[in-house]
């Protein structure tokens, strides 16, 4: 019970990291992300999260995103990608979550 | 439950109303791109569904992040609302009721000043003894006037008081318009 409270807490806080790095590496389209997400039970999220999510980094202009035509009969698909504003961002979030890391680490070696 | 996916965008649609259309008819085509992708790769209609949550629950979800996005407070405008109130509230305490009760009681002594100049014209002029006439009396400083000097007076004196009455409920809507757009100017 607790345990998924700390854990829905933990990916709040870090869903909007794992996709400013995902789009890093290439621009990807929402359901690819959201794919890409299931792979890992951690953060595996749902439309309803992940969709208004990518609206507001839009309006805070980390992403951009074009419209561009699929094959097979899909619809077309909308990219996103970062913008240098977002590339920036994330260099910053990089930091922070290092340090987080080197914390924890401290914290666990650490002697009684 | 399952619905048609026409019927299922149609009321996200709906829940998204607070957005502009063109972000909304973007919202919705992404959604339908996601859906039917998901029918690419095998989900049943139903699974789909479980998957995305009701429309309204889906909408509410794109609502949230953008208003919590809007509504930054910031302590400038936490001061200019509590000018306005304050200004608007305190003057409104004096203003409303005063022109409130004037208006109308106004207009209907306006009203009723002629009506009992005629009553009581009548009353005397065809010697009806009328109850109740004799405590209609205009008197103007000590001297008391006769029925029909009295049924001008009661005239003109109608006049000016509804003249008033209506002075205030015009003064009344102007307030109250002022307000308003003073609302939409600082807020």
């Amino acid at each position: 019970m607790n345990l998924d409270k700390w854990k829905s807490q933990i990916v709040r806080g870090t869903l909007e990291y794992c996709i400013l790095l995902m789009l890093s590496k290439k621009p990807c389209y929402g359901y690819e992300l959201l794919q890409k997400l299931e792979h890992y039970p951690i953060i595996a999220s749902t439309e309803s999260t992940i969709y208004p999510l990518l609206r507001r980094l839009l309006k805070e202009n980390y992403l951009e995103s074009v419209w561009k035509d699929s094959y097979e009969g899909l619809p077309p698909r909308k990219y996103y990608s970062l913008t240098l504003e977002g590339k920036e961002y994330l260099d910053t979030l990089s930091e922070e979550w290092n340090r987080l890391t080197e914390t924890i680490t401290k914290l666990k070696g650490e002697q009684p | 439950m399952t619905m048609p996916l026409e019927k299922y965008l149609n009321a996200v649609n709906r829940h998204l109303k607070p957005l502009p259309i063109s972000e909304r008819t973007d919202i919705i085509k992404e959604i339908e791109g996601s859906i039917l992708e998901m029918e690419q790769d095998g989900l049943s209609r139903k699974q789909i569904v479980e998957r995305l949550g009701t429309p309204k629950d889906l909408a509410k979800a794109y609502l949230a992040d953008l208003l919590a996005a809007n509504q930054k407070v910031r302590p400038s405008r936490i001061l200019a609302v509590c000018a306005f109130y304050g200004t608007v509230g305190f003057s409104g305490l004096f203003i409303i009721p005063v022109l409130g009760i004037i208006a109308p009681c106004f207009l209907l002594f306006g009203i009723l000043s002629p009506l009992a100049g005629t009553v009581k014209l009548i009353g005397s002029s065809f010697g009806l003894n009328l109850p109740f006439t004799r405590y209609i009396i205009f008197t103007f400083g000590s001297a008391t006037l006769s029925p029909i000097p009295a049924f001008f007076a009661s005239i003109v004196l109608g006049a000016a008081l509804a003249l008033i009455g209506y002075g205030a409920w015009r003064l009344l809507l102007l307030y109250c318009r002022k307000v308003g757009s003073a609302k939409r100017k600082w807020l």
